[in-house]
């Protein structure tokens, strides 16, 4: 028997699986490992692999070409899921055969359907449970979560701020950036509670800053979880049940910018929403401003009322001057009355008037004195 | 000026005054009296919206240290 070179042996192999695969597609659903991408050539290299009980019993190479990594790029937009290990993914791929590199699966398409739907069920399934298993905390009405803490009494200003963010990140930036500069010279007190806000151990490290927060509860208005700019991935931690139960029973209120216009997470749903960190610096402000105008308000009705009340007191004197003006002796004696005074008193009965008592009349320029004759009875005309 | 004073404290008291002028509760002589009350009331909320409270940051700061 004449042996063989190894090339015609793998041409045969090539061969075999050119005429069953070739210009074929499957779909196929499978856990992905070892995930490397390679942004600089844009070719992402993985395996699938499948499981029984733990032990990996089919494992496959998989590669996708330069032409087909925005299907990764797609998925962790629209998903905002990190495509990385351990996802399970249903794809299309093709079957190839390299003579060197051997056999390979090259994915051509990811089905965004299966991986949004599995993701919402997930999510769904931790919302129930939270409902379910958090009944003082948690209630699901007309579609809405409230919760303690979104429900809870906001503050009558927001003042002192925990904010908890990844350092450096555009999301710490563009917040801190907005409330600094507010154009009413405003002032804030920010304290910083830095962490890891994505990857596999965020929603623990968060919890833990919230834990911390709560020690010194009394010294916050508001807690602010800013995550933004940079990459649209990985929200998987906002969605952890221990972290969302933690924040619907959290004390104070908490205001969420984690920056994603078509993913609300269960985090979000818990506290308040306000999607960007800039947005949520615009309601602090806001909400300052509304309380400042209500100051307004109250300081323009209330000098108002002073002014009110000092226009009344003044009107008040003037007529009371006008009424004693005109009772006051000068202006009765210019209208032509006359004063009696007998010992310089004046008379007002002239029950001890008699003969020969000298009187005084006193006129508006001159006072003609005189001696009683006599005292006659006289029915008063002038009574009106 | 009372140092213990509140944003809703004031709000409140500033609100009590409010009602009083407007209802003509306040006599004239302790009209400058009330005057002098609102504008500190005012003016606290003003500065306190713009000034640091370095006690509350002081104290954040006390008991990370420890």
């Amino acid at each position: 028997m004449k042996p063989i070179k190894l090339s015609e042996l793998v041409d045969q192999i090539s061969d075999a699986i050119g005429n069953r695969f070739t210009g074929k597609t499957f779909w196929i659903t499978s856990e992905i490992t070892d995930v490397k991408k390679k942004e600089s050539v844009r070719r992402c290299y993985l395996k699938f692999i499948e499981k029984e009980n733990s032990y990996i019993n089919t494992e496959i190479r998989s590669v996708f070409w330069s032409n087909y990594y925005s299907e990764i790029e797609n998925f962790e937009k629209i998903t905002g899921q990190k495509f990385s290990d351990g996802l399970k993914i249903t794809c299309n791929v093709r079957v190839r055969f390299h003579p060197r590199y051997g056999l390979n699966l090259d994915v051509i398409q990811i089905d965004l359907a299966y991986a949004l739907g599995k993701l919402e069920l997930e999510k769904q399934q931790t919302l129930e449970r939270l409902v379910k298993e958090n009944t003082t905390i948690i209630h699901l009405i007309d579609g809405q979560y409230i919760t303690q803490n979104n429900s809870s009494e906001l503050p009558i200003v927001f003042q002192k701020i925990a904010l908890i963010t990844a350092s450096n990140s555009d999301g710490q930036r563009d917040f801190k950036q907005e409330i600094e500069n507010n154009q009413h010279n405003y002032i804030f007190s920010i304290k910083e509670f830095l962490t890891q806000i994505q990857g596999d151990n965020a929603s623990k490290l968060i919890l833990q800053q919230l834990k911390l927060i709560e020690k010194d509860k009394e010294n916050f208005d508001a807690v602010v979880i800013i995550r933004g700019g940079g990459s649209q991935i990985d929200f998987k931690p906002f969605d952890d049940y221990d972290l969302s139960k933690y924040v619907a029973a959290f004390p104070i209120p908490i205001l969420t910018g984690i920056g994603h216009d078509r993913n609300t997470s269960i985090v979000d749903l818990m506290a308040r929403q306000l999607k960007t960190p800039t947005k949520v610096a615009t309601l602090i402000i806001d909400y300052n401003m509304s309380f400042e105008s209500e100051i307004e308000d109250l300081k323009e009705r209330f000098f108002q009322g002073v002014e009110d009340i000092i226009e009344t007191s003044k009107n008040n004197l003037e007529s009371i001057k006008r009424i004693i003006k005109s009772s006051s002796p000068a202006t009765i004696l210019k209208k032509g009355f006359a004063i009696i005074t007998s010992n310089n008193k004046i008379i007002t009965d002239p029950k001890n008037i008699k003969d020969n008592t000298q009187l005084k009349t006193i006129l508006k320029n001159k006072i003609i004195h005189s001696t009683v004759t006599k005292k006659t009875e006289y029915e008063n005309q002038f009574d009106i | 000026m009372k140092t213990n004073l509140t944003y809703s404290s004031v709000y409140t008291e500033l609100e009590k005054l409010v009602e009083q002028i407007e209802d003509n509760k306040i006599q004239l002589d302790t009209l400058a009296g009330k005057v002098k009350q609102a504008k500190e009331l005012i003016k606290f909320c003003e500065n306190k919206l713009r000034t640091i409270e370095t006690e509350v940051d002081e104290a954040i700061k006390d008991k990370s240290e420890n």
